[in-house]
C-alpha cells in the first residue's frame, strides 16, 4: 500500500465518526497581530490529531480557543455540536466536557492532590465526595502515582504533576483532551512516563488534540498531524505521509530541522 | 496516640531529622565564630553588649526606684481594665471573660499538634531565667537611702545618698534565693537528661499546663495581688467577700476554666468530632465579641410584650418563608428561574435600603438587613441545587443565621438594664479590645470585597472600589474618627440615631477595610494567569475560582501583611481618645494622674499599658509565625 493510499484510508476510516471539534476559518488577532488566519480543519470523534509547527506559529493559540481560554473574532469553532459563542452557558458547557492540560502543569499548590482531581466532580458535577474520591484514586492508579494522592503538588517531581494534572482534566469525564506542550517543562528523564499515559489514552479511544514538539509520541500514536506555520494549517495527513512523504517545502524544512 | 494531619508529622520529621545532622558546636567556638570572629565584630558584640547593659540597668532603675507609685497602677486596675462599668455588675465582666478564656483553653487544645517539651529545652529555659535574675540584682543600683520622714537623703553636692554595694546585695537575699533555685533545678534536669537517650525525653503537654495552670492558682491565694483600696491613707487589699468583688476566686475559676477547655479540647482532637469542632469553635470566636458585649455585659431588659407580638413572629416568619424560599430555588428543575429570581431579590433588598435613607416607606432595620442575606442566599443556591442532603444543608444554615441575626438584633436594640454612672458604657482595656475585635471582625470580609471589586474585570466594581480604597487612604484615621463622630450625626435621616460609639465603630470599620483590601489585593496580583486558566479549564463558575483556587491562595500569601494590619488597628484604637472614648491608654494618661492620691502619676500606669499592648500583639505575631508555617508547606 503506498502512502498517499494510507492516508486516504485513514480519511476513510475517520469518515463515517461524528465530528467533534469543527473549525471554520478561525481568526485569531493580537492588536494588529493576526494569531491565526483562517484555520479550517475538523476532528473527528476517537481522533488523535497532533499539531506541530514551529513556535510562534499558533498552534498553542489555536488549541486555547477551543475552550475559549482565547476568544477568536472570527470565523466558527463547534465542539460536540455546540457552538463557542459569548453566551457564557455554553462556553460552561463545553469546559466541563473539554479536559486540558498545560505545559506548566497548573495545578492548584495549596491542595492536595487528591483534592486537585475531586474539586471539579464536587463542585461541578455534584458529586458525592466518597464517589468523587473512589475515581479520583481509580485515576491516579491509571496514572500510576496512586500513592501521592495525600502529597501537595510541591512536593512532587515534573513528571509526577503532570499526570496529576492528566487525572484531573479526566476527573470530569471529558470527551475531548487538549494537550498543550504537555512534556516542555519537564526534565528528560521524565518525559517518557507522561508520554505513556498519554499513549494508553489515546489507545482507550478518547479524542485527542496534542500541541507537542515529540516526534516519535506523533508516529505512535497519531491518527493525523497538522504541520502550521504562520498561523494557518500548511499540512495535513497521516504519520506515514507526513514523516516519509510531505508535500510542502515548509514542512520538509521543518523536519529537517528537528529529526 | 490520635491521628495527625499530614502537615504537622511533616514537620515533626522535619524537627526531628534536624539536630542529628547538624554538628554541635561548643559554647565558646560558638561565641568565636559568631561574635567573634574578628576584630571589627569583637568591638561591636561589646559595644552592643555595653548598650543592653545600659538599658537594662535604666529599665531595673526605673521600675525599682523608690519614686515609683505602682500602688497607683494596682489601685486603679479596675479603671485600666473597664473605667466606668458598675462595680455590682462586675459578675457579668466576670462572665465574659471566662467564655473568652474557656474557648480559647478549648481552641489551644484542639489546635496545639505539638505533643511535648523537651526536658532539655525546660533545663535551659530554668537556667537561663536563674542567670538573668541573678545578672539584674548584680546590675541594678543600690536603694537610695530614706530618713525616718521617708525623704530620700542626699549629700551635700546634691547627689542621693545610697546604701553600699555589699548591703545592697544582702538586701536582694530573695531574689538571690529565686535565681539560686532556679539555676539549680535547671541544671539537674540539664545534667540528668544529658545523655544521649535521654536527651529527647519530653515532658507532655498536658502536664505542662496542668503544672503552669497550678503555680498560677497558687500564687493567687498566697501573693494578694488584685483590687485595693484606698482607706484612710493606706492601701489595703480586699479580702473577698462576694464573687463580684474579690478577685481571687474569680480568677482561680478563669485558670480552672483554661485547664478545663484544654482538657475538653485535647479530648474532641483525638475524637472524631475533631473537624466539626475546629469548625465550632471557630464559629464561637466569631459570635463571642457581639453575643458577649450586647448580650452578657449590656444585660437587655427585654419587653417580652413586644418580643412575642414583633420580634419572635418577624424571626420566625423570616426563618420559614425563607427557608420554603430556598427550597423552591434549589429544585433541580429550576434552571434560570433561580438566578431570574435571586437578583430580583437582590434588587428589592437593595431598593429596600434606599427607602430607608428617603424615608418612604417604614421597615425594620433588621427586616432590611434579612432581605439582604436571603437574596445572598438566593444568589448560593444554585451551589446547593442536587440531593435533598445538600438542599437541607442551605435551608438549616439559612434558618440558624436567621435565629442568630433576630435574636442578636432583639438584644442590640433593647436597652441596657446596666445602671451607668457616666455616658461612657465601656473603658479602658475592654473597649480597646471591643473596638479592635469589631473592626477587624467587621473590616475582614469588606476588606476581601473591596480587594476582588478592584481586581473585577466590571469597571464599575473596579471604578467604585479603587475611588473608595484611594479616598480612604489618602485621610488620615483621627480625621475619619472625627468626621463619623462629629459629622455623619448631622446627615442622618430625622429619627435615626447613631451611638457615639457606633459611629466610630463604622468609620474605623471603611478605614481598615481600605487598607486589608490593598493587602489582599497584593495577595490577589501574585497568583499566576496559569491558575486562573486551570479553574476555568476544569469547568469551575467565577464564584467557584474565587472561593476555592484565587481567595486561599492569596490570603496566604498575604497573611503578614494581614497581620500587620490587624496589630496597628489594635494599637491605633488608642486615637479613639482624641473623640473623647476612654480607651485603655487614655485611663492611664489623664485618668489616674488626674486622682487626688496619685496626682500626676503617670509613667507607670504606661509602662503598664505598653506592657500589655506588647503582650497581645505578640500573641497576634507568634501566632501568624505559625500559620505562616503550616500552610506554607503546600507550596514548598
Amino acid at each position: 500500500m503506498n502512502i498517499d493510499d494510507a492516508t486516504a484510508a485513514a480519511n476513510d476510516r475517520l469518515a463515517d465518526r461524528d465530528d467533534m471539534i469543527v473549525c471554520v476559518n478561525v481568526d485569531k488577532f493580537y492588536g494588529d497581530f493576526q494569531a491565526l488566519k483562517g484555520v479550517t480543519a475538523t476532528i473527528k470523534e476517537g481522533e488523535v490529531a497532533v499539531v506541530c509547527g514551529p513556535s510562534g506559529s499558533g498552534k498553542s493559540t489555536w488549541i486555547r480557543c477551543i475552550n475559549r481560554l482565547e476568544v477568536h473574532q472570527g470565523g466558527d469553532i463547534v465542539v460536540d455540536g455546540i457552538e463557542l459563542t459569548n453566551d457564557l452557558r455554553n462556553i460552561e458547557k463545553i469546559r466541563s466536557e473539554v479536559g486540558m492540560v498545560f505545559q506548566q502543569f497548573n495545578l492548584f499548590p495549596h491542595l492536595t492532590v487528591l483534592d486537585n482531581i475531586t474539586l471539579a466532580p464536587i463542585w461541578v458535577r455534584k458529586k458525592p465526595r466518597a464517589e468523587a474520591e473512589s475515581m479520583a484514586r481509580a485515576l491516579l492508579e491509571r496514572v500510576g502515582i496512586p500513592e501521592q494522592a495525600e502529597k501537595f503538588p510541591g512536593q512532587l517531581s515534573g513528571g509526577q504533576q503532570q499526570r496529576v494534572a492528566i487525572a484531573r482534566s479526566l476527573a470530569m469525564e471529558p470527551r475531548v483532551m487538549l494537550f498543550d506542550e504537555p512534556t516542555s517543562a519537564l526534565d528528560p528523564e521524565m518525559i517518557k512516563e507522561v508520554l505513556d499515559v498519554m499513549k494508553e489514552l489515546a489507545r482507550s479511544g478518547i479524542t485527542m488534540m496534542v500541541v507537542t514538539h515529540e516526534m516519535g509520541f506523533a508516529r505512535e500514536v497519531a491518527d493525523r498531524i497538522m504541520f502550521m506555520e504562520g498561523g494557518e494549517i500548511v499540512e495535513v495527513g497521516t504519520p506515514e505521509h507526513f514523516f516519509t512523504n510531505p508535500t510542502e517545502d515548509r514542512t520538509k524544512l521543518f523536519l529537517s530541522q528537528i529529526l | 496516640m490520635q491521628e495527625e494531619d499530614p502537615i504537622s508529622v511533616a514537620l515533626k520529621q522535619e524537627e526531628d531529622a534536624a539536630p542529628n545532622e547538624a554538628p554541635r558546636l561548643s559554647v565558646l567556638q560558638w561565641l568565636r565564630s559568631n561574635l567573634f570572629s574578628n576584630w571589627a565584630n569583637a568591638i561591636l558584640t561589646l559595644l552592643g553588649a555595653l548598650a543592653a547593659f545600659l538599658m537594662l540597668r535604666g529599665v531595673l532603675n526605673f521600675v525599682f526606684s523608690e519614686n515609683r507609685e505602682w500602688v497607683a497602677v494596682r489601685t486603679n486596675l479596675r479603671a485600666l481594665m473597664t473605667l466606668s462599668y458598675p462595680e455590682s455588675q462586675y459578675v457579668r465582666v466576670w462572665v465574659a471573660l471566662g467564655f473568652v478564656v474557656g474557648l480559647a483553653g478549648l481552641s489551644a487544645g484542639i489546635w496545639s499538634d505539638w505533643g511535648g517539651l523537651p526536658i532539655r529545652r525546660l533545663a535551659t529555659w530554668f537556667m537561663g531565667i536563674g542567670g538573668l535574675i541573678a545578672l539584674c540584682v548584680v546590675v541594678r543600683e543600690p536603694s537610695v537611702l530614706m530618713d525616718s520622714e521617708g525623704k530620700a537623703l542626699s549629700t551635700l553636692e546634691g547627689s542621693l545618698q545610697r546604701e553600699s554595694f555589699g548591703a545592697a546585695m544582702a538586701d536582694r537575699v530573695d531574689w538571690w534565693i529565686a535565681a539560686l533555685v532556679l539555676f539549680t533545678v535547671g541544671a539537674v534536669l540539664w545534667s540528668r537528661y544529658s545523655s544521649v537517650q535521654r536527651r529527647h525525653v519530653e515532658l507532655p503537654i498536658t502536664s505542662i499546663v496542668y503544672v503552669g495552670i497550678g503555680i498560677a492558682i497558687l500564687t493567687l491565694w498566697v501573693v494578694p495581688y488584685g483590687h485595693y483600696a484606698f482607706v484612710d491613707g493606706t492601701y489595703i487589699a480586699e479580702s473577698g467577700t462576694t464573687v463580684a468583688f474579690s478577685t481571687q476566686m474569680p480568677w482561680t475559676v478563669m485558670w480552672v476554666l483554661l485547664g478545663l477547655g484544654f482538657l475538653v479540647g485535647r479530648f474532641l482532637r483525638s475524637s472524631q468530632y475533631v473537624g466539626m469542632s475546629k469548625t465550632g469553635s471557630n464559629l464561637l470566636w466569631l459570635i463571642c465579641p457581639f453575643a458577649l458585649f450586647w448580650v452578657v455585659l449590656r444585660d437587655p431588659a427585654l419587653d417580652y410584650g413586644h418580643v412575642m407580638s414583633t420580634d419572635l413572629p418577624m424571626g420566625l416568619a423570616f426563618g420559614l418563608l425563607g427557608a420554603g424560599a430556598l427550597w423552591l430555588l434549589t429544585r433541580s428543575d429550576i434552571g434560570e428561574a433561580g438566578r431570574i429570581a435571586a437578583t430580583l431579590l437582590l434588587i428589592f433588598a437593595i431598593f429596600n435600603w434606599v427607602a430607608a435613607f428617603f424615608g418612604w416607606y417604614p421597615m425594620l432595620q433588621k427586616a432590611r438587613i434579612s432581605f439582604l442575606l436571603l437574596a445572598f442566599a438566593a444568589l448560593l443556591a444554585p451551589n446547593f441545587i442536587g440531593d435533598i442532603a445538600k438542599r437541607r444543608q442551605l435551608v438549616l444554615g439559612w434558618v440558624g443565621v436567621m435565629a442568630l441575626v433576630h435574636y442578636l438584633a432583639t438584644m442590640i436594640n433593647t436597652p441596657s438594664t446596666v445602671d451607668l454612672q457616666s455616658d461612657e458604657f465601656l473603658g479602658g482595656l475592654g473597649l480597646t479590645l471591643f473596638v479592635a475585635v469589631i473592626v477587624v471582625v467587621l473590616s475582614f470580609p469588606l476588606g476581601v470585597l473591596l480587594a476582588l471589586g478592584r481586581t473585577s474585570k466590571f469597571p464599575i466594581f473596579r471604578m467604585l472600589s479603587t475611588s473608595y480604597i484611594e479616598i480612604i487612604r489618602g485621610v488620615p484615621l483621627i480625621s475619619v474618627l472625627i468626621f463619623f463622630s462629629v459629622m455623619v450625626p448631622l446627615f442622618l435621616p430625622d429619627g435615626m440615631e447613631l451611638a457615639e460609639l457606633a459611629a466610630v465603630l463604622t468609620g474605623y470599620t471603611l478605614f481598615s477595610a481600605a487598607y486589608l483590601a490593598e493587602n489582599v489585593r497584593g495577595g490577589l496580583q501574585s497568583i499566576t494567569k496559569g491558575q486562573y486558566e486551570a479553574a476555568d479549564a476544569i469547568g469551575l463558575t467565577s464564584a467557584q475560582r474565587t472561593g476555592f483556587i484565587v481567595l486561599p491562595q492569596a490570603l496566604t500569601v498575604s497573611i503578614p501583611q494581614l497581620v500587620g494590619q490587624v496589630i496597628s488597628s489594635f494599637k491605633e484604637t488608642s486615637l479613639l481618645a482624641i473623640i473623647g472614648l476612654f480607651d485603655f491608654l487614655r485611663v492611664a494618661n489623664s485618668v489616674i494622674p488626674a486622682q487626688s492620691e496619685f496626682m500626676g502619676v503617670k509613667r507607670e500606669g504606661i509602662l503598664v499599658v505598653a506592657m500589655i499592648y506588647f503582650f497581645f500583639n505578640f500573641i497576634i505575631s507568634k501566632y501568624s509565625q505559625r500559620l505562616e508555617r503550616r500552610v506554607g508547606l503546600g507550596e514548598r
